[in-house]
């Protein structure tokens, strides 16, 4: 009886874990923290673990987990709803169909992986951007997002394995 | 990162559905937002007013640490600081009398000329708790919201100039659209020539400066101040200084909304416009057929509530008479042009003569030859008519 329930719980939590650092990830980004003084801006530490898990464990990192995540961060940073929904929902779908190559992928390539779908993510958010604007977004700060985040991807991608291997691996039994 | 063996087998065709239909519920969410974005403007101030105690309490180490910081790196010019400083408020004295005298100058010229005075402007200083700045936005938050009296529009600015609108307002926070954001339009003025012009955000550090006047000539370094055209900002904010940036007329903004901690939030207190009284055409009675009421008479100080009662009575007796004979002969008083308006008129007549009936019937006057001799009531007592 403790074995169901025990395992119960391991199956509920692991669940919530890839979609709960996708949340955490976006109220971190929207923090006012600053460790470049402004110099470059937060990165999207929301779109990772939708990456990482959507990628390695598309059981635990649904496409509606993608969609939700991208609302939740549309929500928290103030934009136009739906934008980075979109978006998250694009690199989902780009990762879904290039899965054979991103997955066999590791060191530098990793982070190249990453770059190729934050590139179609945040495309997607220029594009709606512009066709809701009407008019072009300027480019820097959409090129200084693209280097943020693939900076923050290094120590990103050494907690979302960490995650992975240690706390959701043991379970995976369990799915 | 290497697990092409972790591949989890799952109907092909079922996981595209479901990627197109999240996709199709994310376009849902754009078009909703476009409809009714003050359904998300109230997400985002609940969210913000839930998320402020850790805000707030993340902002405190982090401002201690930073100032900590940047005090270690001050010690090694302290000597050169002060110098600065020293020769910098020598120049601002010398400002400060010449301001403070042209100010009771054009007090006294404004009282010579019997000029409109200018509205007065109220504050709130607020901490800034949260801060995105996105490539598609530029955003912060503030802790300060509907019950310290903010509104959606006011200016908000810093010890150098402005920095942003607020544009959604929470219990205790607000968000404030940034000058640089891509949604910030504001109306300024470039000094001096006083053309007007707007300035618009795109995400970039230096916002554009668009629809100024055909011929205006306008220089790099001249100030640009807000308009205040719309009468939502005041006008005179300090905001940034013009140059060219080999295209476009960009704009150098003063206040620095990455470093600002505390920001106030300008209240401009324009007289209230009193909305015009309203005439007896106006009123619901009239606009359902009924004859127009008498202003209310200061009732006499009566020793019963009988004459009351009998007055109101008759002329409810009058009404009902009145349209009952109408009703009878065919030939209304007043009868109006539409159908609609006839069936809605006769419905309300007929609720009127309901609810008048049995007021009639109660209070109908007795032969005098019947009525009991009644003692006046004491004064305290009042009628359930009068109540």
């Amino acid at each position: 009886m403790y074995d169901t329930y025990g395992g119960s719980f391991g199956r509920f939590f692991a669940a919530l874990v890839p979609f709960g650092m996708a949340l955490l990830g976006s109220l971190l980004s929207n923090f006012p923290i600053s460790f470049t003084n402004g110099f470059l801006p937060a990165p999207l530490f929301g779109l990772m673990p939708v990456y990482f898990f959507g990628l390695l464990r598309p059981d635990l990192m649904p496409a509606w987990a993608a969609l939700l995540a991208g609302a939740f961060e549309d929500l928290v940073s103030g934009g136009v709803p739906g934008i980075w929904a979109m978006a998250f929902v694009a690199c989902y779908m780009f990762t879904d169909r290039q899965r054979d190559s991103l997955a066999g992928l590791a060191g530098f390539g990793a982070v190249v992986g990453f770059a190729a779908a934050l590139m179609v993510a945040v495309s997607t958010a220029f594009a709606l951007v512009a066709l809701y604007y009407w008019r072009l977004p300027h480019i820097a700060p959409v090129a200084a997002t693209l280097a943020a985040n693939v900076l923050w991807f290094v120590p990103a991608l050494w907690l979302m394995n960490k995650t992975q291997r240690q706390l959701l691996g043991p379970l995976r039994g369990d799915f | 990162m290497a697990n092409g063996s972790l591949r989890v087998g799952r109907p092909r065709a079922a996981a595209q559905i479901s990627l197109a239909v999240c996709a199709a519920l994310a376009c849902v969410l754009i078009f909703l937002g476009r409809v009714q974005p003050t359904l998300f403007d109230r997400a985002r101030a609940y969210a913000s007013d839930r998320a402020a105690p850790v805000l707030e309490a993340v902002r405190t180490p982090i401002r201690a640490a930073g100032a900590w910081a940047g005090s270690l790196a001050d010690v090694f010019h302290v000597y050169q600081v002060d110098l600065k400083l020293k020769d910098e408020n020598a120049r601002l004295r010398k400002w400060q009398n010449l301001a403070l005298s042209l100010q009771q100058r054009l007090k006294r010229y404004q009282l010579l000329l019997n000029a409109v005075p200018d509205p007065e402007i109220g504050s709130v200083t607020a901490h800034v708790i949260g801060r995105a700045s996105r490539p598609f936005l530029n955003t912060m938050i503030v802790d300060a919201g509907r019950r310290e009296h903010l509104k959606p529009g006011e200016a908000v600015v810093d010890d150098r100039g402005m920095i942003g609108r607020i544009f959604v307002v929470g219990d205790h926070t607000s968000w404030v659209i940034l000058l640089t954001d891509l949604n910030s339009r504001i109306p300024v003025s470039i000094e001096p020539g006083n053309v007007q012009a707007m300035l618009t955000g795109d995400n970039s550090g230096a916002p554009l400066l668009v629809g100024s006047a055909q011929g205006a000539r306008l220089r790099s370094g001249q100030q640009v101040v807000t308009s205040g055209d719309g009468a939502l900002l005041p006008a005179g904010l300090a905001v940034g200084k013009l140059y060219w940036d080999g295209g476009d007329f960009r704009v150098a903004l003063f206040a620095d909304a990455g470093r600002s901690g505390d920001v106030r939030v300008l209240d401009l207190k324009l007289p209230a416009e009193n909305p015009p009284a309203p005439t007896a055409n106006d009123l619901p009675v009239t606009a359902a057929g009924l004859p127009p009421l008498k202003p209310a008479v200061p009732k006499p100080a009566t020793p019963t509530a009988q004459p009351a009662a009998t007055a109101a009575l008759t002329q409810a007796q009058a009404q009902v008479q009145t349209q009952t004979q109408a009703h009878e002969t065919g030939v209304a008083p007043s009868r109006p042009k539409h159908g609609k308006a006839c069936d809605t008129d006769c419905l309300n007549r007929k609720e009127l003569r309901q609810s008048v009936d049995p007021h009639i019937q109660r209070l109908r006057p007795a032969p005098a030859s019947q009525l009991p001799l009644q003692q006046p009531p004491p004064p305290d007592e009042t009628s359930p008519d009068d109540q």
